[in-house]
């Protein structure tokens, strides 16, 4: 237990750690075990004083999930740790975090005394409270994806079971492959996506098989071996085995663990354990090959582990598959001429696809061919596996990953959207999703990437499908930026480090941030940032875009990042050609900085018609210039010219003084 | 063509030297003194005037005419006096008449030297002033808009 804080330290660390204003968070005061995987503190609410709260704290690069957090607002179920206020604040380490606030839970996790339950327990205590949330969820089209015996809980031996939290991190993360249907648990841990509700009957049929055994089967494997053993036996048979269960678990989680998600029972269904008894799908079990099929080591007997190998080792079933040795197997051992036909199909496209990019052909058809081979899998590319609603979280947790192997998955992540390769595989497997839907999806996404400037890239789409992403910039190191608001004050922050200041406040990063958060409304200064060729016209796209935002978000005064955009505004300012001008603009720029806003800065600095007059003086003076240079030579050439006026006009000159000296001579001397 | 070209101004010298010559013969023969007085008296003018080389003989016109104004006065003397080749001898022998003569001459020629070189020293001056206010102007301008010297980079 940790030592208890005295009341003023409390107040202090609660003081500067409230979430909505209301909820203190306790960083003094962890709660281990609550958080579903990640710490979790204890929670003060300073405004209805209520107790037995707690705050989860979302981890580095896993943003908490907006959409479940927007569509839980103001909700509560019995049941369920509900969401009730999420916001930023810091870690026990003073990091900079983003907490969601709920109950905490009531007692200890089931995990805490692990034990066989008895076939009325289970349903009483554990079944129907569990459907009757996930039907509440399934109503607001929320998923929970964080079911399993350690995040849930319990008051007491008589009491219902509670879902625990599962908003503070990318749906499934932290699910264990046990507790996921095979298609989730060969997904990057980040690139679940939200799936449906099915996936949650799942978890919790695999939850009932684990109460009832009182032990976790398959114990001991790692989680590929799982893996394999699911897709291979199928669920059922690979956890429960020869086990016994109650009858009525066995029938109920027997259809709860079928493979494909619309055989399982709907929660609504599951509210009536006798009626979702009664209700039995036929599941075929896959085709078992005559004689296995070696790939990457592995024998192959069924096309579900067959699509399983392809996807995870891309290269070598790609080269099964160029060779028809797959085509050769599926015909002869498998007798499915029909899938055959339709992979040829796919080798095909292959060669059409290979006439512009070798590398992105094998991707497209070795992608297409697990989507042919197995419908229920989730999209296959380059040895990577996630679900098209797991893309902002797996470019984030790339991002976050660093290094060569975050490099690698974002390569491959934007190879990915480049291709549109989602439609490509919704167009393999229609039948499963909204084929259209998914295709306009990749296409909006790929258009994303290629925006021009500043605001497009895969940056951009990735604070785009992460609605609570921190933003990643160094500028803003340190500080929890998810959304526009708190974008402003850490800037302001880090105009106070000289070394920051050296370069632009708004980097790429950022800009993809708020081309992200703000619709759009930023596009043109986003274009005009990345142009380096034009360095004043970039400075003033940085101020235009940190003052609209001034203006949106709260008008608060700026004075350190006004300092700062004044100083980076040099460029902008030599633009201006008339020194006498441009002096006078530098200090009114100087002097509006220091009043921090950023909208009058920008009417001193992007004054059109001033800088039209400016240009055209700048261009009178030079023809003004060329005109005197030109008579200052014409000045020097003519002393030539000089030279012989003044002879000859000297010697005409000297003959009219003759002249008339001559004339006054011979009068004179007549009149004499 | 060259030939003829060269040919057709000496041509034309050759004539007027000899009407010149006829016109001097001439003067020689009919009034003798004042002839004798004239050359006596316009010594140097005519020694300008037989070696200066220049179009037009600036140096020899002007001299001739500032000898001519000092030499009025004793011609005149000498036409009145009706004296003979012995008066103008006499007339010319004058230390006062003949300095006087010659000293114009010396004056005529250093009025043809001296009226260029001063007209050019004014016209230099003129240029050099309109250059200085060119070059202020400049400078002007390239404070004021950041325009680069002329003999900048």
């Amino acid at each position: 237990m940790p030592a208890t804080p005295s009341p003023d330290d409390t107040h202090n660390l609660i003081a500067g750690n409230l979430i909505a204003g209301t909820y203190g968070v306790d960083v003094a005061r962890p709660l281990p075990g609550a958080g579903g995987g990640l710490p979790a503190f204890a929670v003060i609410d300073r405004v209805a004083g209520r107790s037995g709260l707690m705050a989860v704290q979302s981890a580095p690069g896993a943003p908490p999930r907006a959409m479940a957090l927007n569509a839980l607002a103001g909700w509560s179920e019995d049941g369920l740790l509900v969401p009730l206020a999420h916001g930023p604040g810091q870690g026990a380490r003073g990091e900079a975090a983003w907490f969601v606030v709920s109950a905490a839970p009531p007692g200890p996790s089931l995990a805490a005394a692990l034990r066989p339950w008895s076939e009325p327990e289970l349903l009483e205590f554990v079944l129907r409270p569990a459907a009757a949330v996930l039907a509440a969820l399934d109503l607001h089209r929320v998923t929970h994806r964080a079911i399993r015996i350690d995040n849930i809980f319990r008051a007491g031996m008589a009491a219902p079971v509670v879902l625990g939290t599962a908003w503070s991190a990318p749906p499934a993360q932290h699910q264990p492959a046990l507790f996921e249907p095979p298609y989730s648990a060969m997904c990057l841990p980040s690139g679940r996506g939200d799936g449906t509700i099915a996936d949650d009957i799942y978890a919790l049929g695999v939850t009932l098989v684990v109460l009832a055994l009182g032990r976790l089967p398959l114990e001991g494997l790692d989680p590929v071996a799982i893996l394999r053993r699911k897709l291979a036996l199928g669920s059922y048979a690979a956890l429960v085995g020869d086990e016994r269960l109650p009858p009525a678990i066995g029938d109920l989680v027997r259809g709860m663990l079928a493979e494909d998600p619309e055989h399982r029972p709907p929660p609504m269904l599951l509210a009536d354990p006798a009626a979702a008894r009664a209700r039995r799908v036929a599941a075929r079990p896959p085709r078992r090959g005559q004689r296995p099929l070696e790939l990457s080591g592995e024998r192959v007997w069924d096309v579900r582990t067959l699509a399983h190998a392809v996807a995870t080792d891309p290269d070598e079933g790609g080269r099964l598959l160029r060779s028809g040795t797959v085509d050769r197997w599926l015909r002869r051992n498998l007798g499915d001429p029909t899938m055959a036909a339709r992979l040829d199909e796919v080798t095909r496209l292959h060669d059409v696809d290979g006439l512009a990019d070798t590398a992105r052909a094998d991707a497209l058809m070795t992608m297409r061919a697990v989507a042919i081979l197995d419908p229920l899998a989730p999209l296959c590319w380059r040895g990577a596996a996630l679900w098209p609603d797991g893309l902002g979280p797996a470019l984030a947790s790339a991002e976050a990953m660093g290094g060569e192997a975050g490099d690698l998955l974002a390569e491959r992540l934007g190879d990915l959207v480049a291709c549109e390769a989602t439609g490509h595989w919704a167009l393999m497997r229609p039948e499963r999703c909204d084929a259209v839907a998914l295709r306009l999806l990749a296409r909006q996404r790929r258009a994303m990437v290629h925006l021009r400037g500043w605001g497009g890239g895969l940056a951009r789409l990735r604070y785009a499908l992460n609605p609570l992403l921190a933003c990643g910039s160094p500028v803003v190191a340190g500080r929890m930026v998810a959304r526009l608001q708190d974008l402003l004050a850490a800037l302001e922050t880090a105009a106070a480090r000289p070394e920051l200041r050296r370069g632009q406040p708004v980097d790429r990063e950022i800009a993809a941030f708020v081309a992200a958060r703000n619709d759009q409304r930023f596009e043109a200064e986003l274009v005009g940032m990345a142009d380096t060729a034009a360095p004043e016209q970039a400075a003033l796209m940085q101020l235009r875009l940190l003052a609209g935002l001034q203006r949106r978000v709260d008008g608060r005064a700026l004075p350190g990042l006004a300092g700062w955009l004044a100083e980076q505004a040099a460029p902008t300012l030599a633009a201006w050609r008339n020194r006498p001008r441009r002096e006078a603009l530098e200090r009114a720029v100087a002097e509006v900085a220091r009043s921090g806003q950023l909208s009058p800065m920008v009417g001193l600095l992007d004054n059109g018609a001033a800088r039209a007059a400016d240009t055209r003086g700048f261009h009178a003076a030079g023809e003004a210039v060329q005109r005197i240079d030109a008579a200052i030579a014409t000045l020097a050439g003519a002393a030539p010219a000089r030279a012989e006026a003044a002879r000859r006009i000297g010697h005409e000159v000297a003959l009219g003084i003759a002249m008339m000296a001559v004339t006054v001579a011979v009068v004179a001397a007549v009149l004499a | 063509m060259k030939a003829q070209v060269a040919k057709r101004p000496a041509h034309g010298l050759g004539s007027a030297v000899w009407l010149q010559g006829l016109a001097c013969g001439a003067v020689v023969a009919m009034a003798t003194p004042t002839a004798v007085l004239g050359a006596l008296l316009l010594a140097p003018g005519i020694a300008a005037l037989l070696l200066e080389r220049r179009t037009g003989r600036p140096a020899a016109r002007v001299t001739l005419l500032c000898g001519a104004a000092a030499a009025a006065a004793p011609l005149t003397a000498l036409w009145q006096a009706g004296l003979g080749v012995g008066g103008a001898l006499a007339a010319a022998s004058d230390p006062t008449v003949l300095a006087g003569c010659w000293a114009a001459q010396a004056a005529g020629w250093l009025l043809v030297q001296l009226a260029p070189v001063l007209l050019r020293l004014a016209f230099d001056a003129r240029a050099a002033a309109i250059a200085a206010r060119l070059r202020t102007e400049r400078a002007r301008y390239e404070s004021e808009w950041g325009i680069p010297p002329a003999d900048g980079p």
